[in-house]
C-alpha cells in the first residue's frame, strides 16, 4: 500500500496539534469537558468517567441517573489502566479523530460525491483530494475543541464516517455493521439507514456482477443491520449483569428527553416552557420532524444518496434532541466532498460569518447567565436559535446548488443564469 | 368542523351567476395563466417569477437583479459604515438627554431603603472617638501589631476574630498583607447568608482609612447587640485595597492560589451584599462618594446603588456623589462628563475600589467614601451603614430586579442597557458591513470598467445580455462573473495576527516594573515600523493580488466586528471605546470609486500616506502614550496596575487590546502600508 506523504504529513501535524494542547494546556481538556456546547447528557465525558467508576466498583452504572451512554464503551475504557488514564484517553481520541479523518479521505476518494451510478455532475472536475478534506476536518477549530471535550458522540462520528466509507468502498455488510454500532451507540444513525442502503445499492450495481432484486437487497441488509445491533444489545445485557434495565436509561433519555440541560439545539428550550400535559405530543411532533426528512430526502436525491446522508447529518445536527458542536463538525466535514458544487451557494460567506458570531456570543451569554448572573436563559437561547439559524442556511444552501448542479444537467442553456424558487 | 353551524351564512353569499360576469369582465381566466407560469420541463420544480404581460414594467425584474451589482451599491458600504459610527456616537451624546435618561427608582420590594429607625449615634460617638485612636496609635506600625491590636477590639465586642495571611506577586513587585475578619452570627438567621463590611486600613489612595476602619469596628460592636439580623454579618479589615480584599473574596469561594494566599479559618453563608467604608479624613465631611465600578467593567445590580442613595440622600440628607464629579450641576455637560468618566473606568476594567474584587463573584458591592470639607459627622456615615444593612438584611433573595447593565450620569439618573447598547453594537457593525462589502468586491474579477476611459474608447466593454422571461437587459460581463477566491493565506495571515497578540501580551504581563518604561518604548517603536516590515516581507517573493489584500482586509474587520460585538455585551464601554478608535481601519486599503477595478498600486499614493499616519496616530501604544499624558500618569504606573490586574484580579482589558485591536490594527497598517 502506497502511502501518501502529504496526508501523513497533515494527519500527523493535526495529531502533534492535538497533542501539544492536551500536554501544554492541562487544564483545556477539563475546562472544554465541561462545555454545555461540547458535553451533553448523552455524551458526556464527565457522566461517561462517573459511569466507569460505578462500573469498576460492581454497581450497575445507570443507577443514580446520571450516565446515559451505550455500556459498551465501560469495557473499553475500563481496559486503560487508571494511573495513565488521562494521557491515554487522549491518545485514544487522538486516534478516534484521525480514523475518522481517514474515513472522510476514503469517502472523497472514492468520487462518490460527484459521480454516482446515476448522475454525473457536470463540475465533477473541480474537487479536493481524500487529504484535503481529511485535513479539513482534522483542522476544523470544532473538531478540534471536540476532540479536546472528549464526549462519546466521537465514538459515533467515527463508526458513521466508516459505514459511509464501507458503503462507497461496495462493503455492503460492514457498512451495515458500523451503522449498527453507531446506531447502538447513539440511536439517531438509525435514521441513515435507507440513505446507505441505497448507497450500497448503487455500489454494487457499479460492479456489474448479478444484480440483485431492489427489494431483496434491502431486506437482507435491514436484517445486517438489526443483526449487528440485536449483537451488541445482547453483548450489552450480558455486560450489565444480565439486565436490561440500560435501554431505558440509554435510548429512553435519547427518546424521551428527561434531562434538560442547555445545549447548542432547539430542544431543551421548547420542553423546559412546555406543559407537562403536552410533552408526550411534542416529543412525537419533533420526533416525526426529524424522521420526515429522510423519506423525502431519499426520494428527491435517490440519484446522489452520498449527499442525502450528508443533509440528513446537518439537520441531526440542528433538530437532534442533545445536539452538539461534534456533529456540526461532522456535517461541516462531509461537505468538502461537495466542492464541486461551492461555487453555486449562494451565502456561505453570511451563513459561516453568522455561525462565528454565533459561536462567540454563545459563551459570552452562557457566561452572563450563568456565572455574572447578569443575563438569563433566554440570552442564550437566542444565540442557539442563530447558531441554527445559521446551520440551516448551509443545510438548504447546500441543497439548493446540488438541485442546480442537477437541472444544468437536464438544461444546460441555463448554466449561469439565476433562477429563482417559487 | 366548528364552523359547520354558520352554514346558514351562504344565504349572505353573492350568487353564482354574479361571479361568473365580474370573471368574464375582469377576465380572471385570461390572466392567470400568465401569473406563474410553470415550466414544463422541469416538471414544475422551478417555475419563474410573474410575468404580468402589461407594456408597464419591461425588463423591471433583469433590471433589478443588476442593481445588486451596480458600482453605486458597491460605492455605499463606506458611507454607510460612515453613517453608523456617526449614529452611535450621537446618539451617546444623547444619551444624558431626560428624553432618554431615567430617574432611578426601587425595583426591589423588600428592600424598603430609609424605612427603619436608626440608633447609631449618642454614646457610640464615644467608643468611635477610642477606637480612632487606637488606629491612630498603631498606624504605621508593623503588620502582625495592627492584627493583634484589631483582633484585641474584635474579641472585646464579643466576636471571634480571624485572620487570613496572603501574598500576590506582579510586575517583580510584591503585594503582602493580613485581613482580620470577624462573622457576627444572626440570631434569627441559619448561616447560609451573610452581608459584608469592609474597612481597607489603607484606601486606594494609600491614605490610612483612619475613620473608616474606627467606624467600622464600632459598628461591628453595636450590630452585635441588635438581635433582628437575619443574615450573618462579616466584619473584614483589610490592609489594604486592591490586594486584600481579592484575596479574601478568592479563599471565601475557594478559588485562592495557594500556597501564597492562605484559606479562612472560618466562613459563613452566600455572600448577600458588600458594603466598603472608606474615611480616610479626620475632619467632618460634606458628601458620599460612591464607587461602584467592578473588574472588568461588571457592575453591581442599580438596587445596592439606589439603596444606598436613597438612605444617604433622602433619609440622612447627606448629597451623593459619583466618578469624582465633585460638584454636579445637573446640566447637559456634567451629566455627559459624569457619564464618560464612568464609561473610561469601566472600560479600563481595574479595581476602583475594594468592593471590585467582589463583583466577580456575582455578590454585588459599593464603596462609599467620605469627601469634602462638611458639616456630615461620622455618625451620620454611620447611620447611613446601618441603614443600608437593615435594607441588605430585609432581602429574600439575591439582587436580581434591577439593572445590571447601567451608565450612571448622576446619582438619580441612568440609562439601561437597551438605551445605550445599540451605540456600540452600530460602531461594531460597521466593521461587518465593510467587511461583507470587501468581500462581495473580492469576488468581481478585475477587468478595468466605465472609469478607466481610454481603454473604453478602444474597446467597449464586454457585454452580456440577459434574457429572462422575455425581459432583456444588458450588463457588462464581468460585472457577472463571480471569480473564485483563495482564501487559504488572507484567513491564515489574520489568524495568525490574533496569535501574535500572546507576545507582547506576555511581555507587558510577566516584565518586571523596572524594565516596564524601556520595553514599552522599544515595543512602541517597533511597532511602528512592524506595518512595513510585514509589508515587505509578504511581497517578498511575489506581492499579493488585490483579491487577496481585499479579503485580508475583509477577514480581518470580520473578526474586529465580531470581537467587539460580542465585548458589547460583556464590557459595553470597553468595545465602544475600542470601536471608535479602530474605526478608520474601515476605511483603508482600496478607494472606493469606480475605478476600484483597477490595481490599486497605481493611484491613491497620497492617500495611503495618509491613512498611514492616521493608524500611527491610532495605533495601541500611541494610544496608550496619549492617554496617559492626558491624564498625568505615568505609562509604567499603568502597566504595573494592568500586571497586577492581570494575575490578581483577572483583569481582560489587556487580552483585548492584545488579541483584538492590536492585530487588526496590524493588519489594517499592512493593507495601506505603500510597501505592499
Amino acid at each position: 500500500m502506497v502511502l501518501d506523504r502529504r496526508k501523513i504529513g497533515l494527519f500527523g501535524a493535526a495529531a502533534v496539534l492535538r497533542l501539544v494542547l492536551f500536554v501544554a494546556f492541562p487544564s483545556l481538556p477539563k475546562l472544554l469537558a465541561g462545555r454545555v456546547e461540547i458535553s451533553t447528557p448523552i455524551t458526556s465525558f464527565k457522566r461517561l468517567q462517573e459511569g466507569l467508576f460505578l462500573y469498576t466498583h460492581n454497581v450497575s452504572p445507570y443507577d443514580g441517573g446520571i450516565f446515559h451512554q451505550a455500556p459498551l464503551l465501560l469495557p473499553l475504557f475500563g481496559l486503560i489502566p487508571t494511573a495513565a488514564f488521562a494521557p491515554l484517553t487522549s491518545l485514544l481520541y487522538i486516534l478516534l479523530d484521525l480514523l475518522s479523518a481517514e474515513a472522510l479521505a476514503q469517502i472523497a476518494d472514492s468520487g462518490e460525491s460527484r459521480q454516482t451510478r446515476l448522475y454525473k455532475s457536470p463540475r465533477r472536475d473541480l474537487s479536493w483530494d481524500g487529504a484535503t478534506v481529511g485535513a479539513a476536518y482534522l483542522f476544523n477549530p470544532l473538531t478540534i475543541a471536540a476532540c479536546l471535550g472528549r464526549p462519546t458522540s466521537l465514538f459515533t462520528n467515527c463508526a458513521l464516517l466508516y459505514a459511509i466509507a464501507k458503503a462507497c468502498e461496495r462493503r455492503a455488510f460492514m457498512a451495515m455493521v458500523a451503522l449498527g454500532l453507531a446506531s447502538y451507540l447513539s440511536l439517531y444513525p438509525a435514521l441513515f439507514l435507507p440513505p446507505l442502503i441505497i448507497l450500497c445499492f448503487d455500489a454494487r450495481y457499479k460492479t456489474g456482477n448479478q444484480v440483485p432484486s431492489v427489494l431483496s437487497f434491502a431486506l437482507t441488509h435491514t436484517i445486517a443491520f438489526l443483526g449487528s445491533i440485536a449483537c451488541f444489545l445482547l453483548e450489552s445485557f450480558l455486560l450489565t449483569g444480565g439486565s436490561w434495565e440500560f435501554i431505558s436509561s440509554t435510548y429512553g433519555v435519547h427518546l424521551l428527553l428527561p434531562d434538560l440541560t442547555p445545549n447548542v439545539g432547539l430542544w431543551w428550550y421548547f420542553f423546559i416552557e412546555m406543559f407537562d400535559s403536552f410533552r408526550e405530543f411534542f416529543l412525537g411532533v419533533f420526533w416525526l420532524h426529524l424522521g420526515g426528512y429522510v423519506g423525502g430526502l431519499c426520494v428527491r436525491l435517490r440519484t446522489q444518496p452520498l449527499f442525502v446522508i450528508t443533509t440528513l447529518l446537518g439537520l441531526c445536527a440542528i433538530f437532534k434532541p442533545y445536539p452538539s458542536i461534534s456533529d456540526t463538525a461532522l456535517y461541516l466535514s462531509l461537505l468538502p466532498c461537495y466542492r464541486h458544487i461551492f461555487p453555486l451557494m449562494r451565502y456561505t460567506f453570511f451563513a459561516l460569518a453568522t455561525l462565528l458570531y454565533a459561536s462567540l456570543l454563545g459563551p459570552a451569554f452562557y457566561y452572563l447567565w450563568i456565572y455574572a448572573g447578569s443575563g438569563n436563559a433566554n440570552f442564550f437561547y437566542a444565540i442557539t436559535l442563530v447558531w441554527s439559524l445559521g446551520l440551516s442556511v448551509i443545510v438548504s444552501d447546500s441543497l439548493f446548488a446540488v438541485l442546480r448542479d442537477e437541472w444544468e444537467v437536464e438544461r444546460p442553456e441555463m448554466k449561469g443564469k439565476d433562477v429563482r424558487q417559487i | 368542523m366548528p364552523l359547520d353551524g354558520l352554514g346558514y351564512l351562504k344565504i349572505l353569499a353573492p350568487p353564482e351567476k354574479v361571479l361568473r360576469w365580474i370573471e368574464g369582465k375582469l377576465n380572471l381566466l385570461g390572466r392567470l395563466p400568465h401569473y406563474v407560469s410553470i415550466d414544463q420541463k422541469t416538471y414544475g420544480r422551478y417555475g419563474v417569477l410573474p410575468t404580468t404581460s402589461g407594456p408597464s414594467l419591461p425588463g423591471a425584474e433583469a433590471s433589478l437583479l443588476l442593481l445588486r451589482r451596480d458600482p453605486r451599491i458597491l460605492k455605499a458600504p463606506p458611507y454607510v459604515s460612515l453613517l453608523l459610527i456617526l449614529i452611535g456616537l450621537t446618539s451617546l451624546f444623547l444619551l444624558p438627554l431626560d428624553y432618554y435618561s431615567r430617574h432611578t427608582y426601587i425595583s426591589e420590594n423588600a428592600l424598603l431603603p430609609g424605612q427603619v429607625h436608626t440608633y447609631f449615634g449618642g454614646s457610640e460617638q464615644n467608643i468611635f472617638n477610642a477606637y480612632k485612636h487606637e488606629v491612630q496609635a498603631v498606624a504605621g506600625k508593623e503588620q502582625h501589631e495592627i492584627s493583634n491590636k484589631l483582633e484585641e477590639i474584635f474579641n472585646s465586642a464579643g466576636l471571634k476574630a480571624a485572620r487570613q495571611k496572603y501574598q500576590f506577586e506582579a510586575a517583580g513587585n510584591r503585594y503582602t498583607g493580613e485581613n482580620v475578619y470577624s462573622i457576627l452570627h444572626a440570631p434569627r438567621g441559619d448561616a447560609t447568608e451573610a452581608i459584608v463590611l469592609i474597612a481597607a486600613w489603607t484606601n486606594m489612595d494609600g491614605e490610612l482609612n483612619q475613620s473608616g476602619c474606627a467606624l467600622v469596628l464600632t459598628l461591628a460592636r453595636y450590630f452585635k447587640r441588635w438581635s433582628l439580623w437575619s443574615k450573618d454579618i462579616i466584619i473584614l479589615i483589610t490592609s489594604d485595597s486592591k490586594a486584600g480584599p481579592q484575596a479574601w473574596a478568592d479563599a471565601y469561594h475557594n478559588e485562592h492560589s495557594v500556597p501564597a494566599v492562605e484559606p479562612l479559618p472560618m466562613k459563613s453563608g452566600a455572600l448577600q451584599g458588600v458594603v466598603v467604608v472608606d474615611n480616610a479624613l479626620n475632619h467632618r465631611f460634606e458628601s458620599l462618594h460612591i464607587v461602584y465600578d467592578g473588574i472588568n467593567g461588571q457592575l453591581p445590580n442599580l438596587d445596592l446603588f439606589n439603596t444606598a442613595t436613597a438612605i444617604a440622600s433622602g433619609q440622612m440628607g447627606i448629597s451623593v456623589v459619583l466618578q469624582r464629579m465633585w460638584k454636579h450641576g445637573d446640566s447637559y455637560r456634567e451629566r455627559l462628563q459624569t457619564m464618560l468618566r464612568g464609561m473610561v473606568s469601566q472600560g479600563l476594567g481595574h479595581a476602583s475600589g475594594p468592593h471590585s474584587c467582589f463583583i466577580p463573584y456575582h455578590v454585588d458591592a459599593i464603596t462609599l467614601q467620605a469627601v469634602g470639607d462638611g458639616w456630615q459627622d461620622e455618625m451620620a456615615m454611620g447611620r447611613c451603614v446601618e441603614s443600608t444593612f437593615r435594607s441588605l438584611n430585609n432581602l429574600l433573595e439575591k439582587f436580581h430586579q434591577s439593572f445590571f447593565f447601567y451608565l450612571l450620569m448622576q446619582a438619580n439618573r441612568f440609562v439601561s442597557i437597551g438605551t445605550y447598547l445599540p451605540s456600540a453594537m452600530l460602531v461594531a457593525v460597521n466593521f461587518s458591513i465593510m467587511a461583507i462589502a470587501l468581500w462581495i468586491r473580492s469576488g468581481r474579477s478585475t477587468v478595468p470598467t466605465i472609469g478607466s476611459k481610454k481603454k473604453n474608447e478602444e474597446k467597449e466593454p464586454e457585454m452580456e445580455v440577459i434574457r429572462q422571461d422575455g425581459m432583456v437587459a444588458i450588463a457588462p460581463k464581468h460585472r457577472l462573473v463571480i471569480v473564485e477566491r483563495e482564501l487559504f493565506l488572507p484567513i491564515t495571515l489574520v489568524v495568525a495576527s490574533h496569535f501574535l497578540g500572546v507576545i507582547p501580551l506576555y511581555i507587558f504581563n510577566h516584565a518586571s516594573q523596572s524594565a516596564f518604561s524601556r520595553t514599552f518604548i522599544i515595543f512602541a517603536q517597533a511597532n511602528m515600523l512592524l506595518p512595513s516590515f510585514l509589508a515587505a516581507l509578504l511581497s517578498y517573493q511575489s506581492p499579493l493580488s488585490t483579491q487577496q489584500r481585499l479579503l485580508l482586509q475583509c477577514f480581518s474587520l470580520l473578526l474586529l466586528g465580531m470581537f467587539l460585538a460580542t465585548l458589547a455585551t460583556l464590557n459595553f464601554s470597553l468595545a465602544f471605546l475600542i470601536g471608535l478608535l479602530a474605526a478608520p481601519l474601515s476605511f483603508v486599503g482600496q478607494p472606493y470609486s469606480t475605478t476600484s477595478y483597477e490595481n490599486p498600486a497605481s493611484g491613491g499614493k497620497v492617500r495611503k500616506l495618509l491613512m498611514t499616519i492616521v493608524l500611527q496616530l491610532l495605533s495601541p501604544p500611541a494610544v496608550m502614550l496619549a492617554a496617559c499624558k492626558a491624564w498625568d500618569v505615568r505609562v509604567e504606573d499603568v502597566l504595573v496596575e494592568a500586571a497586577f490586574g492581570w494575575t490578581a484580579h483577572g483583569l481582560w482589558t489587556q487580552v483585548v487590546v492584545w488579541c483584538i485591536w492590536w492585530p487588526a490594527w496590524t493588519v489594517g497598517s499592512v493593507v495601506c502600508s505603500p510597501l505592499l
